[in-house]
Order: structure tokens, then sequence, then C-alpha cells
């Protein structure tokens, strides 16, 4: 024991340590910057470098870490490249993380929602942009264990430079052992101080992990949990309590009379068109999604998409955004070809981004798509700031606006993981109508939602027609709320509009046998007869 | 014969030239790391004063003197290479004392570069070291690595457990069919191989053999139980009997019909010339004799300076 102590307090032994940390330091830093590099470039769209990244991986994720060092040490002197034995242990132990980082990095980023990507791309968002406020704050929070994992992992790992005469602690180790016989003593010893290293490593993890928590509760409400008897009172009350200040409850709207649809039919038609489609032909494979697709929407126009699953709804809708390449046809939004330069060639993913921020082209999705690490009031108002410039101060007074106009502003601080489906979707609306689209999609915005809560978004979406005389694509299964808020109906079957029209017209006396069938399907299934 | 686990190391290091230069440019790319020097271990303790001829030597030579050499040692040796117990900051031993003996009378200082035994020769023609005096057998086969030049003779001693049950009488038949320690790359595992037709021939199994790093490896398996014999240096065997005499003893001595070398990379004839001629002078002004008898390595081991190197 007093052998133990003598060598665990041996400033020999201690200074070991030293040059342990600084090989992981050199491997785990040179790992990160060469993992990064590594993870763009598999995650490139230019396939060579894709390969070559590959090809890097398979090498040095394929072959043991001490040939490497070895390699490093005394084969490259060979063709001049001299390092000591610490740059040496560093480049061979940076070799090898950096494709077991690169992975980290490769499937953190991957495991960040296609959705809120997307969402991010229509909100017109650069790569860059996307890549720093949306992928990597949701990306790192899911890479910590791993990367705690691997910093603990080179740490033992550098004890393999002994190979090459970097006097880390287990070589000191080992050379003392030698000169003293005092074996058991001197690497019950190092193992302790290893152990005292690796013990840092996880506190240090633990401390990132709590800091990155975004449910991190407050200083005050730990406190209060401490205290006995005591637990913390919610500061709110929970969603599924609190009043929806605009839901109708599970019936929808009642019918608002609209004797002006005449009227406004034929202001409308005489309105400049929003959105063009002309030709639009688009294969998945030897899959037709949508052949030969021709549809204008005129400014102030709502159009309903109706159309069994599948039948392209949801990818017109994307093509109009430019989420969607396709073979054939051109989509115009307010005169201009999105996504194509005048000669017809497209552009690349960074000017596509700026364009769409120009036109305004606003998306709702589905699924919500709600940036996940960000509060409501930041769903709304980050895009502001990083794709249309706005100051803080203006981003957050609009955000709030809008916020209270769908009837959250209560919610602002609110992650989208604490809010209802409805709510959540709420806020994406509210998203959307930030920077003043000029046309919004709505891809089947409520057919995610719990049958209670499709009644509050459909409310806000009638306002936004009829209020605010909004252009409007909805593609939907509400039947009857199609026939309420739309202008005009187009039914979608096989890639092709089987029929359009008048909303009233088309929902009453379907012309084409499919459509009628398709009518009478969704009014058996959903039980949502039109009124009479 | 090729010393087996010698012949290994330098495929090793073949291999691992083949993966990198593959990979080379990308190797490049990732170079970050830091160039910041691991300092090798401090200097050793203060060896004899130079003979008066080592002036003219000198003279002769004078591109080494002022020169900063490093030395490739596997400091797992006590009595030739080891940590000093007192301060581990430096190293100890003959071959210390020697290599210093030799940069006084040349006019270079040395460092020291603690590498496994199997490394030592790589080290120095990868031009990590310029020199190696680490108890290194003088062979035909390792001439091929390197030039060497004779300092000592090889006497080795059989470590075994106390009171000998295995009954080891030397590198005989009396090692079939027991496990024996070595370090990869030492002479005595091909020695030992070679007794496998005559215990065949005696109806016994093969003697094993267990490859280990360093000395310290080797003892702590006869003490773990997990070999029967240690076959190396008698000086090293007679270290381990004084560290556990109530575990260990040394069953015999042996000669072996080798000589302790200093190795030089064979393409600096200049240096090889100069160190030979050194050792001659440091023979010749008997210091080396007192060095063997400083250690107590017997000075009935002392060797004339010879080079070997490959025919």
């Amino acid at each position: 024991m007093d052998l133990f102590l003598h060598y665990l307090a041996m400033p020999y032994l201690l200074q070991g340590i030293g040059f342990t940390v600084a090989v992981t330091a050199l491997g785990l830093g040179g790992g990160l910057a060469a993992g990064l590099v590594l993870a763009a470039m598999q995650l490139s769209r230019f396939w060579p470098l894709a390969a070559l990244a590959r090809a890097y991986t398979i090498v040095f994720r394929g072959t043991p870490l001490i040939l490497q060092l070895v390699f490093a040490y005394d084969a490259l002197p060979l063709i001049g490249l001299k390092l000591s034995a610490i740059g040496a242990a560093g480049l061979a132990l940076a070799a090898n993380e950096a494709p077991f980082i690169a992975e980290i990095l490769r499937s953190g980023v991957l495991g960040v929602d296609r959705g809120q990507v997307m969402a991010g791309q229509a909100l017109g968002m650069t790569p860059a942009v996307l890549m720093r406020r949306v992928i990597a704050p949701q990306a790192i929070r899911t890479m910590v264990p791993a990367l705690g994992n691997e910093t603990v992992s080179a740490l033992k790992n550098s004890s393999l430079a002994s190979v090459i005469a970097v006097e880390e602690l287990t070589l000191r180790s080992t050379q003392l052992a030698s000169s003293t016989f005092d074996f058991f003593s001197i690497f019950f010893a190092s193992g302790l101080m290893y152990l005292v290293l690796t013990g840092a490593v996880s506190l240090l993890q633990i401390a990132v992990e709590r800091w990155l928590d975004l449910d991190r509760p407050s200083a005050r409400s730990r406190v209060l949990r401490l205290l006995p008897g005591r637990r913390p009172v919610p500061a709110t009350v929970p969603a599924a309590l609190a009043p929806a200040p605009m839901a109708a409850g599970p019936d929808p709207v009642p019918a608002a009379p609209r004797p002006d649809r005449a009227k406004r039919a034929a202001a409308i038609r005489n309105n400049n068109p929003a959105v063009e489609v002309a030709g639009l032909t688009k294969r998945y494979g030897e899959q037709p999604i949508l052949s030969s697709l021709d549809l204008t929407v005129r400014v102030g126009e709502v159009v309903a998409l109706l159309g069994p699953s599948g039948s392209g709804k949801s990818t017109l809708l994307r093509c109009i955004n430019r989420l969607e390449t396709w073979q054939d046809g051109t989509v115009r939004v307010g005169g201009r070809r999105l996504g194509f330069r005048a000669d017809g060639r497209p552009v690349g993913p960074r000017v596509l981004a700026e364009e769409r921020a120009d036109v305004g082209v606003g998306m709702v999705f589905q699924s919500f798509n709600l940036f996940g690490h960000l509060s409501a009031l930041e769903n709304v108002a980050g895009p502001l700031r990083w794709v249309h410039g706005l100051s803080r101060l203006d981003a957050e007074r609009r955000a709030r606006a809008l916020l209270e106009r769908v009837g959250l502003a209560h919610r602002a601080d609110a992650l989208p993981r604490h809010l209802s489906g409805g709510q959540q979707q709420r806020v994406a609306i509210a998203r959307a109508l930030a920077p003043n689209p000029s046309v919004l999609l709505l891809d089947e915005p409520t057919s995610a939602l719990d049958p209670e809560l499709v009644g509050e978004v459909l409310e806000v979406i009638r306002r936004l027609a009829v209020e605010d005389g909004l252009t409007m694509i909805i593609s939907t299964h509400q039947v009857r709320f199609a026939d309420e808020v739309a202008d005009r109906v187009v039914i979608l079957g096989g890639g092709a509009i089987a029929e359009e029209g008048p909303a009233h017209e088309v929902l009453r006396h379907p012309k084409n046998p499919l459509t009628a069938r398709f009518l009478r399907a969704m009014s058996a299934d959903r039980a949502t007869e039109l009124p009479a | 014969m090729v010393p087996a686990s010698f012949r290994t190391a330098v495929v090793r290091a073949r291999a691992a030239s083949t993966v990198g230069l593959t990979a080379a440019s990308a190797l490049a790319l990732a170079c970050v790391a830091g160039t910041a020097s691991s300092g090798p271990a401090a200097a050793a303790a203060a060896a004899m004063p130079a003979p008066p001829a080592c002036q003219a030597l000198q003279s002769r030579y004078p591109q080494f003197k002022g020169k900063t050499l490093v030395d490739a040692v596997n400091p797992h040796t006590p009595g030739y290479e080891a940590l000093d117990p007192q301060d581990p900051s430096k190293y100890i031993g003959f071959d210390i004392d020697l290599a210093e003996t030799i940069g006084d009378c040349l006019g270079f200082t040395l460092t020291y570069k603690p590498v496994t035994f199997a490394a030592l020769l790589t080290t120095l023609s990868s031009g990590q070291a310029d020199i190696v005096i680490s108890d290194i057998y003088a062979t035909e086969e390792r001439a091929k690595a390197a030039d060497f030049i004779t300092y000592s003779k090889v006497f080795d001693g059989v470590l075994v457990a106390k009171s000998n049950p295995k009954k080891i009488s030397g590198i005989n038949a009396s090692l079939c069919g027991t496990t024996a320690a070595e370090n990869t790359g030492y002479v005595e595992i091909p020695l030992i191989q070679n007794l496998a037709p005559e215990c065949k021939a005696q109806n016994k199994p093969a003697a094993e053999i267990q490859l280990y790093d360093n000395n310290a490896n080797c003892i702590q398996a006869i003490l773990a139980g997990r070999a029967d014999t240690y076959i190396n240096d008698v000086n090293t065997v007679d270290q381990a009997v004084k560290a556990y005499p109530d575990k260990l003893e040394k069953a015999t001595a042996v000669t072996l019909p080798y000589s302790v070398g200093i190795a030089v990379p064979k393409d600096k004839p200049e240096f090889r010339d100069a160190v030979l001629a050194a050792l001659t002078e440091i023979q010749k002004a008997g210091i080396e004799t007192r060095l063997l008898e400083k250690w107590s390595l017997g000075a009935g081991t002392l060797d004339a300076p010879r080079l070997v190197m490959a025919k």
C-alpha cells in the first residue's frame, strides 16, 4: 500500500499524464477536424468526394491503430516527413479517430428529421443556414454521448503510443516496473490515474448533456425539488386543459354563408395568375406521379386539391415550391420560374433558396415539421432573421403578433414537443405566414391531427382565406371544409386532373364517375356529409 | 536461421508502409497534429572521462562534434539500461555509461528513446534514432538491417522458478515439453525452436514459446506460473533472482556464439568508423573493463571491437 501511494504521487508518473493528455488532445482535435471534412465529403453531392472519403474510411477504420502509429513514426520519415514522437502519435490517432468521428457526425446529421430540413428549405434557408440553425444544433445534442465514448476510447488508445517512444503514462509505468520490479503497485497506480482521467471525461459529458438539455428545469425549480415535501407547481396549465381560444370543437365551423360566391369568382377571374403549372410531368423511376398536368391559380384564389392517396397532391405542391425536381413542364410563381437560370439550366441549392425567399411561397406540412429545438416564438422569428434579415426586435414583434393571431400567444416559449398537434400546426401556419408569402401551400394540414384538434386548425385557415384574401392551395381530405373555404376544387386522379370547377358544383354534382366514386367514399369514410 | 519474431517485426513494418502509402495523400490531408517534441528521456549518470586519444578522433571526425544524437534503447534491462529507480527521469546502466563515454570521446551528446526490443532496428533505419546501444546481439540476420560493432561477449542465464521444478539444464533437450518466455525478436527463440527435432526423436513435445515485450513481462510470466523458464543475458537473470530471491533462481549459465553490438545505420560508414575507433580507444584505456566492474557484469565478457555486417 505504501508503495502504491509512493508511485501514485511520483512526479515521473504524474508528468506522464501530461503526454497522455497531449496525445489524446491532438488525436481528438485532429480527428474532429478531419472527421468534419470526411463527413462533409460523404454527404457531398459530388460522388468522387464521397468515394474518396469512403476509401479513406475503409483503410483507416480497417487497420489497427498500432500499425498506423508505427507507420507514422517509422515509415513517414522515408518520404521526408519526420515527425516527433508526439506529433506522429497525434497524427496516427487523429487519422484513426477521423472515420469514427465522421460516422458520428454523419449519423447525427442524417438523424435530424427530414421534415424539418424540408421545412427549412421551403422557408428559403440556404444549405449553410439550414446546417447552422436547424441541423447542427439538433445533431450535436444526439452526438454528445457518442463523442464522450470516443473521447474515453481515444484516451485509452493513447497508451498504444508507448510503442513509438511517447513518454506517456503506460510507457513510463512499464519502464519503471522493469527497473524497480514493483510490477503491481506501479500498474495499480497508473490504472487509477487512467480512471481519474476517464472519470473526468464522463463528468464533462454529463455536464455538457445537462447544459444542452432543452427541458432543463430552471435553477429555481431544481432547488424546490430538493426541498422535502415540495413539488414544483407547473408554471402553466397543461396543454390539454388549456382552452383553445379559437378551437371550434370537434364539429368544424358552422357553414358560413357565402352568398357572394359568384361575385367573388368573377373578381378572381380578372386577377393575375399567381401560380401557373404547364405540362408538368414527373416520374419516380418508371412510376408516373404527374402526367402533363396544367393548373393555373389566380391571385386571391383558394384552391382545394382533392383525390385519393397517391394521386400526386403532395408532389404537385412540392413541385410548385421546387422542393422536387421533375422531368418535363414548367412551373411559374408570380410569373417567375423558380430554380432555373435564364438559359433553362437548374441553379444550385443556395441560389434556389434565395429565390424561394424572394418569390415567397409559404408551405405548411402534414406533420407540422416545426424545428424541434426552438420555442414556438423562435420557430416563427428565427427564419425572419436568418433568411429575411429582420432585426431581433422586429422579428420577435412580428412573431408575437402572428402567434396572437393563431391564438397561441400564451405558448410562445413552449417547445414543439410540449404542444398539442393542433397547436403545433397553428405555429407552423404562423411560421409560413411570417414572411408574407404570395402563395401559401398547405399539404394535408389536418391529416395528422386527432379529430378533436382538426377544428382549431381549419378555423385558422378559413380566416386566412376569408379575411386576408390569401392565395392558397390546400390538399385535403376534408370535403366539407373544401366546399366551404375553396373557390375552386381540383380533383386529382392518377397524376392528372380528373375534374375541376367551382367547389359547390364539383362536390355536389360531379360529372366524372371517378370523382363521384371518390366523393362517395370520402363521405362514407369520414361521415362528413355535405349539407344539403 | 532467421529469428522468427524479428522477421515478424520487419514484416509488420512493411505491412504498415504498404497500407500507409496507398493512403499517404489522405493522411497528409489529415496531418493536423502538432510537432511538439516529446523529448526523449534525460541524459544518464556521469560517464568515465574520455581517453586523451579522443582529441585526435574529434579532429578526424569533426562532423559529430557538438551534435545531439538519439540512442534507441529498450530500457527494461537493469544493469544495462533501465530507469534510475531513485530518479526515474534518468536512464542508467552499463550500456548508457558506454554510450556516454563514446559520446564524450567523439564530442556529441546523447538523448535516449525508449522503444520495444523488436522496434530497436526499425527505429534506427527510419532515422528516428542515430545509434542503438541496448544489449542487442550482433547476429548476421540483424546485420541486414544495421551495421554492428561488437563490444561484449554473450553469456545467457536460464531463469527458472525456485528449485527448478522442471529440471531445466540449458538450451538442450531438458526444455522439451516446457514453456519458455522470451521477448519478441530475441535470438534465443530460434535456438529453442531448433530443439524440436531432438524432442521429437525422444518422443517428447517441443518447447512452447510465449512472446512478450520486455524483461519485466517475461519475469512476471514465470512468477505467475505461465512459463517455466526465461533464457536471457546472465546479468538480467541475476538481477531478477536478486529481486525475487524466494521465488526465482538461475538454473545455469550458457555461452552463446554471439557478441553484443552497437548498431549504426548502414548508410553512414563514417559514423560507423568513428564509433569503432572511439570504442577501440575506450577499451585500450581500460574504461570498458572498469564499467563492466562498476555494473558487476564480469570483466571476462569484454569483446574486442569487430564489425558485423551483412555479407
